[in-house]
């Protein structure tokens, strides 16, 4: 079989899943089992045809008869797609396969049949926006992808918080995709079609394109969750199953990033030098920002959606390198670039989901989102707690990880622009590459203070004392998950050149080589080499010598004693002595205060002793990202005014409608007849 | 040089390393003593304080679990493997195979991640506190070090740590402004990571960044010591091979070995020593006033940017 005949197989699979799961919804295990399974092996079917796709001399491509004016629909298999496409079916495998169980604890309260129907469709939505090569189809099942985790993400509908996340997740993905359809239908018109290949082909003027550059990068950028488009983001992502969190989160933010390396690389070719140079710098804002939020953050899904921010900044500042390069004809600085992106957001797919699926299981035990409410799970859930490790490690980029491996890119990737003679990359790159630094200090203590306050110390309630492991599917599309970030890491040297490749093939640059044995450097061995298999073999090599000197040295035979309580300086040790998520990053909280604008909250009587009260406020301050107050609120206050004008004319009243269809013909008639009769 | 023999000249070096890191700490101890105008404890106190604590019984917190006792050798581990890649003895990285400069940044990382994670699961209280503290303060010092590493690696074209070494000592590195100020915010940067004062108390160590040793006994915290010992000489190590690699040998020679031995261990006492030196003249100032020192710092490598980007 071919690779279009299994990508559609894959489809077709989806669609049944989803189907057979909204049909067997009165029985909520049949639902459950069905749309787990189906959409289990549609993945897999959709990554064998990524595979082969990509190993097609020419992309596969299948045109269907598509309404006679948009043109045809065609799915083309090129290698960017291909690579997207191999993103989805892997993480989506392990979200279904994890989605047997999990849904487990829903099948009481909630439509099992529904959410597998939407579970399913989402994905297949996804599919099908990478690889349709026509503007106005890519715009149609964009619309359904963001409709059908719309409706994943309000699937809590008697919570206030779900509908209000979903409410703002519609609107700002509608203002975002209101800017793409404008920027394809100025395409559109220019071009005559909507057809991809006809906009490529299109010989447009530098305005045109750098309108069209930030029409889409804005558009796409507010489906990212980039900075300062972000705020839908932290809300929506939690609300939903945490499996659909995974997705969301791991997959559907990336396909916005697609969307812009789509438009801006391949059909607008990164024209302009200072194009990639915005692209980083939302990247730079985005990461430190997205970190320093999450950090903050008691809600464990919101620290991870916090943390998606920061890591759409990284694949953003790869991205804009590759973008900056291009535009300089600076080919190898274009490739390491998109390769630190591209990486990047494998690596994040796996990690992110992996996090958010361990989050889902502590979730199920504890009964809680809340971080202070958990506490001590290592040693009731031991292998949840080691697969999160393994996740927090990687997303805390520690070598010899796949975090690690594509970090390292992206500095590579800004250490390559910092060398070449052009000064404002020389100047802004090796800045970016120190902020980066920050934000990756910061994001190792986020995840720190996730696993900590988790799995780590006594149990600070009663469900977590009480927690057990989750069953055996779940900890299964973990443990994939958790070897995918240990093999992309450690298998860097085999992943890296296929990486790499997809990276030059789709910015249309010759083929390079990034690896050599089990070494990786960007391009050039003599800039930087990094070995990450060596890395973990000799890591696991040297634990031998401390252990070597223990056996030598210790002459002691009396066995470590592991039934005392922590040291309190004497007093009777309580769990309440121990540290919670809340206290954990406090110092950063008044170090960084100007960043999150600690607004204290006084209530009632403590109004009157305000003065008196003042140094005890800080304890009693709410952290309040700084963005939301300044950027985000005066703008949908403004919009909400302008919706309730424009509300004014929308009445609901059918006569009405009539007669503003009579007014407009009329204007629409004297306009024609006045210019074409006198 | 063939690789063979720089892998023989890193497993050299790094067991010399390892042996004389409680002599280093040993020395900072006499000289605060002698500071202090007190007699001291020996040079070789710590080697004995080692010994003595690995035949000792281990008592671990009933919270604790399996990354609070693997803590200390990963630590070790983690510091062994930087001594491995330092070029100390020869200007060339003798296992710069594995990685550059970026991976010997995220190397200490690794150890401190699970050291904070070690902390939090005992549940003591202090050690939760240190573990934020020294968090915050790493999280303010990483900003400094990776720009100063990328104005050195700018200035040598190459993160390979061997490759900008070996610039330093053939003086084809020009020795411009930028140098200097990157030098000087990089031995501040140091001095931090070392855990030195103004921001944390020598000898009192479950009062602040070395909380999370509060729960270790026995012989994990024989090796834990130990693990924070190499850990700041490899610090040093990493601050001269970038800076003041001289004396290093850029082919093998009996003679250019022992050179190189000398002379990075009277390097390394000097660093000691001035740290020391500062370290017990200065006044101890509260936590939470660190990011002012800090900002400083960094101000100093943002400003040794400017000057390599203005080739002053």
């Amino acid at each position: 079989m071919d690779a279009i005949q299994l990508l559609l197989i894959s489809l077709i699979g989806y669609c049944a899943g989803g189907i057979a799961s909204a049909l067997f919804a009165r029985s909520s295990q049949r639902a459950r089992l069905v749309s787990g399974i189906f959409g289990l092996v549609a993945s897999l079917i959709g990554a064998a045809s990524a595979v082969l796709a990509l190993r097609a001399e020419t992309p596969p491509q299948v045109t269907f008869q598509g309404l006679a004016p948009f043109g045809d629909i065609v799915l083309k298999l090129d290698s960017l797609s291909a690579f997207f496409i191999i993103l989805i079916t892997l993480i989506g495998a392990a979200a279904s396969l994890y989605s047997i169980e999990y849904l487990k604890e829903y099948s009481e309260e909630r439509n099992l049949g529904a959410i597998g129907f939407f579970g399913n469709l989402f994905l297949a939505a996804m599919l099908v926006v990478v690889t349709v090569a026509n503007a106005l189809y890519f715009l149609v099942f964009w619309e359904m992808m963001t409709l059908l985790s719309y409706f994943l993400v309000i699937f809590e509908t008697e919570k206030r918080e779900s509908i209000q996340a979903g409410y703002l997740y519609m609107l700002i993905a509608h203002a975002g995709a209101a800017l793409i359809m404008l920027a394809f239908l100025i395409l559109f018109q220019r071009a005559g079609s909507f057809d991809f290949n006809a906009f490529r082909q299109l010989p447009l003027t530098a305005g045109i394109k750098t309108l069209i550059f930030l029409l889409t990068f804005v558009g796409f950028g507010a489906k990212a969750g980039m900075v300062p488009l972000h705020i839908w983001l932290p809300r929506a992502h939690p609300a939903a199953p945490s499996h659909i969190s995974a997705l969301m989160s791991g997959v559907m933010i990336k396909i916005a990033i697609y969307g812009i390396l789509r438009v801006s690389v391949d059909l607008l070719g990164a024209q302009e030098w200072w194009w990639g140079l915005i692209v980083l710098g939302f990247g730079v804002v985005s990461t430190v920002l997205g970190v320093l939020y999450a950090l903050t953050e008691r809600d464990i899904k919101r620290l991870l959606a916090y943390s998606s921010v920061e890591n759409i900044g990284i694949i953003l500042i790869g991205i804009g390198v590759g973008m900056a390069g291009l535009a300089l004809k600076q080919a190898p600085l274009a490739v390491v670039g998109f390769l630190a992106a591209l990486y990047h957001i494998l690596s994040h797919a796996f990690f992110k989901s992996l996090l958010f699926l361990g989050a889902g299981a502590v979730i199920a035990q504890t009964g809680t989102k809340n971080l202070n409410r958990m506490g001590g799970l290592a040693h009731r859930m031991p292998w949840t707690a080691l697969f999160f490790l393994i996740g927090a490690l990687a997303v805390s980029a520690i070598p010899p990880l796949n975090g690690f491996v594509s970090e390292w890119f992206t500095y590579q990737a800004l250490f390559s622009a910092g060398k070449i003679s052009f000064f404002p990359l020389r100047m802004f790159a090796p800045l970016a590459g120190a902020l980066l630094a920050l934000a990756g200090a910061f994001a190792v203590m986020v995840y720190i203070k996730a696993y900590g306050s988790a799995f780590a110390g006594p149990a600070r309630s009663e469900p977590a004392s009480r927690a057990h492991e989750p069953g055996v599917w779940m900890r299964v599309s973990m443990a994939c998950l958790a070897l995918g970030c240990l093999g992309l890491g450690l298998g860097a040297p085999l992943a890296a050149p296929w990486v790499a490749n997809v990276a030059a093939t789709f910015s249309g640059l010759a083929p390079v080589t990034v690896s050599n044995g089990w070494q990786v450097f960007p391009l050039d061995p003599a800039q930087a080499v990094l070995s990450p298999p060596l890395i973990g073999i000799l890591l696991i090599g040297l634990l031998i010598v401390p252990f070597l000197i223990v056996t030598i040295f210790s002459r002691t035979r009396l066995r470590s004693r592991q039934n005392v309580e922590p040291w309190s300086c004497g007093y009777g040790y309580s769990s309440r002595m121990s540290l919670t998520a809340s206290g954990f990053d406090q110092p950063v909280k008044t170090s960084f205060r100007g960043l999150y604008q600690l607004r204290t909250l006084l209530a009632g009587p403590a109004q009157i002793v305000k003065g008196a009260a003042k140094p005890a406020l800080n304890w009693v301050s709410r952290v309040e990202p700084l963005v939301e107050n300044v950027v985000t609120r005066p703008t949908t206050r403004l919009i909400e005014t302008a919706g309730q004008w424009i509300q004014a004319l929308q009445m609901g009243d059918i006569r009405v409608y009539c007669l503003y269809i009579i007014i407009t013909l009329a204007v629409l008639l004297i306009l024609l007849f006045g210019r074409g009769g006198l | 040089m063939t690789t063979v023999q720089l892998i023989a000249v890193g497993v050299l070096q790094a067991l010399l390393l390892l042996i004389a890191a409680p002599l280093y700490s040993g020395f900072v101890r006499v000289m605060r003593a002698k500071i202090h105008s007190r007699k001291g404890p020996p040079l070789t106190q710590n080697y004995r304080d080692l010994f003595k604590l690995m035949n000792r019984q281990e008592v671990i917190s009933e919270q604790a679990g399996w990354i609070f006792r693997i803590t200390p050798y990963l630590t070790l581990a983690a510091m062994l493997l930087v001594a491995l890649i330092l070029p100390i003895l020869t200007v060339w990285s003798p296992l710069g195979m594995v990685g550059d400069l970026i991976l010997i940044i995220y190397l200490f990382a690794l150890p401190r991640v699970f050291f904070s994670i070690a902390g939090l699961e005992t549940g003591n209280s202090f050690g939760a506190v240190g573990v934020r503290r020294e968090l915050l303060m790493s999280a303010l010092v990483e900003p400094i070090l990776i720009l100063v590493v990328f104005v050195m690696a700018l200035l040598a074209g190459t993160t390979n740590l061997g490759g900008i070494s070996s610039q330093v000592v053939a003086r084809t590195l020009p020795y411009s402004m930028g140098f200097w100020l990157s030098m000087a915010s990089f031995a501040f940067a140091t001095f931090v990571e070392m855990g030195k004062l103004p921001f944390d108390v020598g000898e009192a160590e479950q009062e602040l960044q070395e909380g999370p040793l509060a729960e270790y006994s026995g012989r994990s915290l024989a090796i834990m010591k130990w693990g924070i010992y190499l850990k700041q000489l490899v610090l040093v190590g990493l601050f001269l091979a970038l800076f003041l690699p001289f004396g290093s040998m850029s082919s093998l020679t009996a003679v250019g070995g022992l050179v190189a031995l000398i002379s990075f261990a009277l390097k390394a006492l000097a660093f000691f020593f001035v740290a020391a030196f500062l370290e017990n003249i200065m006044a101890r100032t509260r936590f939470m006033k660190a990011p002012a020192a800090t900002w400083l710092a960094l101000g100093s490598a943002v400003l040794s940017f400017v000057f390599y980007l203005a080739n002053v």
